[in-house]
């Protein structure tokens, strides 16, 4: 069975080593490197090929966001699962247009971890609990204060599920194939996902999904 | 030199100063009326003066002119009656004299009561002369015609041209009198003038003189007191400029402190709660959990340590939002915004237009430091709904503003230690701060930044 393999990296040393111990006690995955900075992230990532980088967002020299999407720019094969203090949607929309494809909080990374790397490896996304319960939160509230009407009930059933599928990181070659719907009409599906959403791109799909509950 | 005396109990000018000019420009000013007053009076004066003189004379000199020349008349009368051999004559020279006898009665009678010894005399004289003529005239009418013809050359030669002559010389002494009283007025008149002239000149120069020694005064005074307004505006100016300098190091130094206890508690408090959690995880993730006794007292530590790491994170994020330097400005903006719509009744909107992340560090500070003053103001005091922050940039500047719906105030009188504050970091950087509020009509904050041409 191969292994996956895990690259480290935050600015603080007991935090790298505590997640070490929760990564290597899985008889899958092995920690090969770790990183105190963004920069050593990126050069670790091309000559370690990892298979998935967990990163802290705030590094210095380079923080964990730059890295990511420079890490995503030279090995897409390489998934990052993004650990943060915070759980605000702007944090987590720059994650995800990053390419992180799992976001988790701090407090509860020795929790979630092994979960969220496992998740990543299969190409679906992951989020912290505290995280989908923030932006729900959010959500919410704005929709009381403003009266607006919720605009996922504009979706038809459908649309409904071409948005969970897509959420999850499928392809639309992979959409269209499950539901046995053509390439062109999934393509046609998403465009008015958006539209009725108000969404603009993939990051917010996912931010919106999860707000949603649709996945987690 | 003693100080102008500038703050004494009655206010700036003081009341001993305003008293003091008030009586000397009051006394200035009467003395100069009093003295004008005087002229005019004495110019008065010195025309009634002299017409009552004028009249005087004339009073006087006409009736003694007349009285003499009548005289002088009637002599002639005489004299040609004599000469006379005309017989219808006669009898129109008794009726001529008669008339002539009541004219020369009449201006005696009419002449002024009030009379000099010199004049009585004269008077007296022509009186006498008169009285000689009447008695000439008497036994000449009682003459035949052979007889006046006989011995008229002699009365002629005798009588009537030595009284002639005589008229001729009071005439004389008539009219040297009346000179000598004009000109004896016109000096006595003179001589009054002149006590008058001199007291009106000395009163003038008195008047001068207090006028040049209060001008003096009042100039050397005025330039006392503007050499003082310039020394203590320039003092203002130099202090002013001081703690403008000051308050911007005390920002800065505030930042700056901010940034490292907050790079502080992230660093080392941080990094020792996150171990511990990490550790704490791990614990509770390898107590069975048949043991529930155990299990409790790992999550309790569990909930303390995040409890820990949550309030530490906070104090950290309120001294220095780290989403500053992780996501740049406007993240940080709409961070702030989610997070006043959570702690708050009032929802928070962030649009912004073409901002560059590289603007310089000072600049997103005082942007965002501007935009959590005024969101949190708002939350707190105004009651509003909704609030939108907006940021553009253009070539040269940074234009933000924040608008509230909530039930504004007034600027003028409003004016807490958050708008100073406010005022004090977006002038450092060469900004305008405007605040537009109305009671009722909610408010609008708007910043505008020059941007540094890099």
């Amino acid at each position: 069975m191969n292994s996956i393999r895990v690259l480290l990296a935050d600015d603080h040393k007991l935090i790298r080593a505590g997640l070490r111990l929760v990564v290597d006690q899985q008889p899958d995955l092995s920690v090969v490197g770790e990183a105190d900075d963004g920069r050593q992230a990126v050069e670790l990532a091309k000559s370690l090929k990892p298979n998935v980088v967990v990163m802290d967002i705030g590094m210095p020299n380079l923080n964990g966001i730059e890295a990511a999407r420079q890490i995503g720019e030279m090995d897409p094969g390489a998934a990052v699962v993004m650990l943060s203090m915070h759980s605000d949607e702007g944090y987590v929309l720059r994650a995800l247009s990053a390419g992180a494809r799992a976001y988790l909080l701090k407090d509860s990374a020795t929790t979630d971890l092994v979960q969220a790397i496992r998740a990543v490896v299969e190409g679906k996304s992951f989020f912290s609990p505290a995280v989908s319960k923030v932006l729900l939160q959010d959500y919410i509230r704005k929709l009381q204060r403003s009266g607006a009407e919720d605009s996922y009930d504009l979706l038809s059933p459908r649309e409904r599920e071409v948005l969970q599928l897509v959420a999850e990181g499928k392809s639309n070659k992979e959409v269209a194939s499950l539901l046995h719907l053509s390439v062109y009409t999934v393509e046609t599906h998403r465009a008015k996902i958006m539209q009725k959403l108000n969404l603009k791109g993939v990051p917010e799909l996912i931010l919106y999904a999860v707000r949603k509950g649709i996945i987690s | 030199m003693r100080e102008p005396d500038l703050k004494s109990e009655g206010g700036w000018p003081s009341r001993k100063l305003r008293l003091t000019l008030l009586i000397s420009f009051g006394g200035l000013l009467a003395l100069m009326v009093i003295a004008g007053l005087g002229a005019l009076r004495l110019a008065r004066q010195l025309q009634t003066q002299e017409e009552e003189i004028r009249q005087a004379f004339l009073a006087h000199s006409q009736p003694l002119l007349v009285l003499s020349s009548s005289i002088y008349v009637y002599n002639d009368r005489l004299q040609e009656y004599l000469m006379s051999q005309d017989p219808q004559s006669e009898g129109l020279a008794s009726e001529e004299f008669s008339r002539l006898t009541a004219e020369i009665n009449s201006t005696l009678r009419q002449y002024p009561g009030n009379r000099q010894p010199e004049e009585r005399a004269l008077l007296e004289s022509l009186q006498q002369m008169f009285t000689e003529q009447e008695g000439m005239l008497n036994p000449v009418l009682s003459w035949s015609r052979e007889e006046r013809r006989r011995q008229a050359l002699r009365f002629l030669n005798e009588e009537v041209l030595p009284q002639r002559s005589r008229i001729n010389e009071a005439s004389e002494k008539i009219a040297l009198w009346n000179n000598q009283q004009l000109a004896a007025a016109g000096r006595e008149m003179f001589a009054s003038f002149a006590s008058l002239q001199a007291q009106q000149t000395s009163l003038l120069a008195i008047a001068l003189t207090a006028g040049l020694v209060l001008s003096l005064a009042s100039i050397f005074y005025l330039l006392r007191l503007g050499e003082e307004a310039q020394r203590r505006y320039l003092e203002l100016a130099r202090s002013r400029a001081e703690l403008e300098e000051l308050s911007a190091q005390l920002v800065d130094a505030q930042e700056t402190e901010r940034r490292s206890i907050s790079r502080e508690l992230h660093d080392e408090v941080g990094q020792s709660l996150g171990a511990l959690l990490v550790e704490v995880g791990r614990l509770a993730a390898s107590v069975p959990s048949a043991n529930t006794q155990i299990k409790d007292h790992v999550d309790k530590i569990k909930a303390v340590a995040e409890t820990s790491v949550q309030t530490v994170r906070n104090i950290a994020l309120l001294l220095r939002p780290s989403m500053l330097d992780d996501l740049g400005l406007i993240a940080a903006l709409e961070w702030q915004g989610r997070e006043v719509s959570r702690r708050s009744e009032m929802e928070v909107e962030v649009q912004s237009a073409d901002v560059s992340e590289k603007i310089p560090d000072e600049y997103r500070i005082c942007i965002y430091r501007l935009v959590q003053e005024a969101l949190n103001n708002a939350a707190r005091h105004s009651s509003a709904k909704n609030a939108r922050v907006t940021v553009d940039q253009t070539a040269d500047k940074i234009l933000v503003s924040v608008f509230d719906d909530g039930r504004g105030f007034d600027p003028q009188r409003v004016r807490g230690l958050g708008i100073l504050g406010m005022e004090e970091r977006v002038r450092r950087l060469g900004g305008i701060l405007n605040i537009d509020s109305k009671p009722g009509r909610g408010t609008t904050l708007k910043a505008e930044f020059p941007l540094p041409q890099s």
